[in-house]
């Protein structure tokens, strides 16, 4: 027999409630950021029309802000939601921010 | 001409939603108080879709694409919503789209 | 947080659902009313009741209307925070003009903008914008306040809520959990399309609130779906400004390299410059189109860098028969009229992006769509209520249990975002026909008590709802919901009857005339009052069965103590 882990368990105590809204709201628009700031800032680097990179972004991000949203709360682990959207968020925003200074 | 074709869009976008929503058994004892034969089913399926694609047909004949997909995915919301009313409120309105397929070939 | 995903989509589903549902009922009917916006102007404004009219022209009549036009006060007063020190009394650098029609609109919309010498921001600049009958020019009033495209339509993006822009955040944020409403929404139903059809009036409150809460959903989804979707990236501007934050430096570097590709110089040169017929450049912009077999209407015209040496007018072509906005600009040098540049056809990601913002907005001439898009709408609007209604039916008895006063909040809440809300759109359009033309000096401009007139009435709306709510907590209906229903069977008629005696444009004169705008929205009320009617004279009756099913139980439990 299998032990339940304590992350398989419905959790509802307010702090980890307030903890997946953070993580679906906060962790989701750093991701979303990071994911529109390199779209914009590589297709643009590598020739697509600035304001059409732009709109790429925007569009694809939306759609993926949705998708992190629903992971935020249907995910076993809050932690690793956490530290996916804020790290790979992180990360796509320092790549923007290298490709911009390459530019100008 | 296009008023014409607009309305023979939503006549066949009511038209089809009728007969899918007959080709399932509870709607069907609604409207019907025979039963719904078993060969029905298929045929009410093939009636309905056709009659929802004549009227995409219709609308792409108003206008050009893009236009006219926005005009048949809402006239499809508002047909799905006219039949999903009349069902609740007077099914026996419905009994015309039942009758080709009452009795069993 | 839960043993598996339909759980965790459930959870999601009601509670944000809830609280951000009384906001969704906002943004939903107000953008229903929005896809009529410009109607809704001409019954608040009957000077304006007259046919839509083609851009004038620019040469006899807007230019000298341009050149005398001024940013306001207010407009002053909202630009000031964007200013090192003082602002300037006079704006003389018009940095651009601009003049805006579409099929629908009688009026013309014109702006304005000015360089401030002391803006924080170099590039900033201070705008105004004025509202003009094109036949002879006549400015309208500030005051005359478009119920329609100026309070209806900027509240269902903004609530009419700018401290801080607030209001923007809390739709933006809304919308993203429409979206996530959606997917859960579909999650959680499991009969999806075996119920597609399915809406049982007759059965009790829970189930037929939870049947018409999942056919709303269900039949008009792409519409929800799309609608929320676009509206987020119509101003992905204002969520994620990344090209004005992080990444400005590519922006500005972009915007020199495309001034140098295109030919429209990005800054003045400094050197004063007459300009040349726009109406010559407008008569050859059409020829052009003409030529490549999409003759059409102006619908969008602005000059750059007004009066400078490098200056250049865009026109661009109305968007009537398409779904994109306008398009097909052609760029002319100011001075002399020759031709700088033919926009080029679209790219792929444009083409998509134009056809999501332009779906959105509407400014095509497709009045079956129109209609289908309000009935999306309200649909929408039916598929928040009944949510509303099923979780408090479906947990009263369990808070009355727990003596919580929970349901009876939920309810009150949702009487006023239902009923209520109505009841404000009704009662601003009976203040906008019971105010006088001219006020006392002194008093608010006519416009702002309009908007009093709107938030008073939805307060009261709110305060009633909540002092009739008790018996919701003994798991009772609200009797606020008949109460406001017989309300608007009433009001909404007095509205028609206002519009008939303040402006003589009764039904019979604008059905005969064919005049739709006016009309339509008659028509529009009437019905309003007739299924307000028809929903109190329901309502009240299961009210009478609730209480006559509690005496006689409680009559039953008095003989079984006998």
């Amino acid at each position: 027999m299998s032990l339940k882990s304590s992350s398989s368990s419905p959790n509802l105590t307010p702090a980890h409630i307030l903890g997946r809204i953070g993580a679906g709201i906060l962790g989701g628009y750093v991701f979303v950021w990071g994911f529109i700031a390199l779209s914009l800032a590589g297709l643009y680097a590598v020739g697509m029309p600035f304001h059409d990179a732009e709109a790429f972004g925007s569009i694809i991000g939306f759609l993926l802000y949705l998708v992190v949203f629903l992971w935020a709360f249907a995910a076993q682990s809050m932690g690793k939601v956490w530290l996916v959207l804020v790290g790979s968020g992180g990360l796509m925003t320092a790549a923007a921010a290298l490709i911009q200074h390459s530019l100008v | 001409m296009d008023n014409f074709l607009l309305l023979a869009a939503i006549m066949l976008c009511v038209s089809g939603m009728a007969w899918l929503a007959l080709a399932m058994d509870v709607h069907w004892k609604q409207v019907n108080s025979g039963p719904l034969p078993a060969q029905s089913v298929r045929s009410l399926r093939i009636t309905g879709y056709s009659a929802l694609f004549g009227s995409l047909a219709c609308c792409l004949v108003v206008d050009h694409a893009t236009m006219a997909s926005l005009v048949w995915i809402m006239l499809l919301a508002g047909s799905a919503l006219t039949i999903a009313f009349t069902l609740s409120w007077r099914p026996h309105w419905l009994r015309v789209f039942a009758v080709p397929f009452a009795r069993a070939n | 947080m839960f043993q598996n995903f339909r759980l965790s989509m459930a959870w999601l589903h009601t509670w944000f659902g809830l609280v951000l549902g009384f906001v969704l009922m906002a943004v939903f009917f107000f953008g229903a009313l929005s896809v009529f916006d410009r109607e809704i102007d001409r019954w608040a404004v009957p000077e304006s009741r007259f046919e839509p009219q083609p851009m004038p022209s620019f040469d006899n009549l807007l230019r000298p209307i341009f050149e005398k036009m001024q940013p306001t006060k207010t407009d002053i007063e909202q630009f000031s925070s964007r200013a090192n020190g003082p602002m300037p009394e006079h704006f003389d650098t018009p940095v651009r003009w601009g003049a805006y029609t579409t099929h629908r609109d009688p009026v013309l919309n014109i702006f304005a903008g000015y360089e401030v010498p002391n803006a924080i921001h170099h590039d900033d600049a201070i705008f105004t914008s004025s509202t003009i009958d094109p036949r002879d020019g006549r400015i309208f009033p500030d005051d005359s306040l478009k119920i329609g495209s100026q309070f209806f339509y900027p509240l269902h993006y903004s609530l009419n809520f700018h401290w801080m822009d607030l209001g923007y955040w809390i739709v933006g944020f809304s919308s993203l959990i429409m979206l996530v409403a959606l997917v859960s929404g579909v999650v959680m139903h499991r009969k999806f399309f075996r119920e597609l059809f399915t809406f049982r009036p007759n059965k009790a409150t829970q189930r037929s609130a939870l049947d018409l809460h999942n056919l709303t959903g269900v039949v008009a989804l792409p519409f929800h779906f799309f609608f929320a979707f676009t509206g987020l990236v119509i101003f992905a501007g204002i969520y994620f400004p990344v090209s004005h934050t992080q990444l400005e430096q590519l922006h500005d570097q972009h915007e020199i390299h495309e001034a140098q590709v295109t030919g429209l110089p990005h800054d003045r040169a400094g050197i004063a410059a007459p300009i040349a017929s726009v109406d010559a450049m407008v008569a050859e912009a059409q020829r052009r189109w003409a030529e490549r077999g999409m003759a059409g209407d102006v619908g969008f015209l602005a000059l750059s860098h007004v009066g400078d040496e490098n200056g250049y007018v865009s026109i661009y072509r109305a968007g009537t028969d398409r779904v994109a906005l306008t398009g097909e600009g052609i760029h002319f040098k100011a001075s002399t009229g020759e031709v700088l540049r033919e926009d080029p056809p679209r790219t792929v990601v444009a083409n998509v992006n134009e056809f999501l913002t332009g779906l959105h907005l509407q400014h095509f001439r497709h009045w079956l769509l129109r209609w289908l898009y309000v009935l999306g709408g309200l649909a929408g609007c039916v598929c928040i209520a009944t949510g509303f209604i099923f979780f408090v039916e479906k947990r009263k008895r369990q808070y009355v249990k727990q003596g919580s006063q929970n349901a009876r909040v939920v309810d009150a809440l949702a009487v006023t975002t239902v009923t209520g809300m109505v009841l404000a759109a009704v009662g601003m359009l009976i203040g906008n026909r019971l105010l006088p033309g001219t006020l006392p000096a002194g008093w608010p401009p006519r416009g702002n008590l309009e908007e009093y007139i709107f938030w008073g009435v939805w307060v009261l709306a709110m305060a009633h709802a909540f002092w009739r709510s008790a018996p919701v907590a003994q798991a009772r209906m609200n009797p606020a919901w008949v109460d406001q229903c017989f309300a608007l069977a009433f009001l909404a008629p007095v509205a028609v009857v206002l519009n008939w005696i303040t402006t003589g444009d009764h039904l019979a004169n604008t059905i005969s005339a064919g005049y739709w705008p006016v009309a339509g929205l008659d028509l529009a009320l009437l019905v309003v009052a007739g299924l307000a009617f028809i929903a109190g004279r329901h309502l009240r009756r299961k009210t009478q069965t609730e209480s006559a099913t509690a005496t006689n139980q409680l009559g039953s439990a008095e003989v079984q103590h006998g």
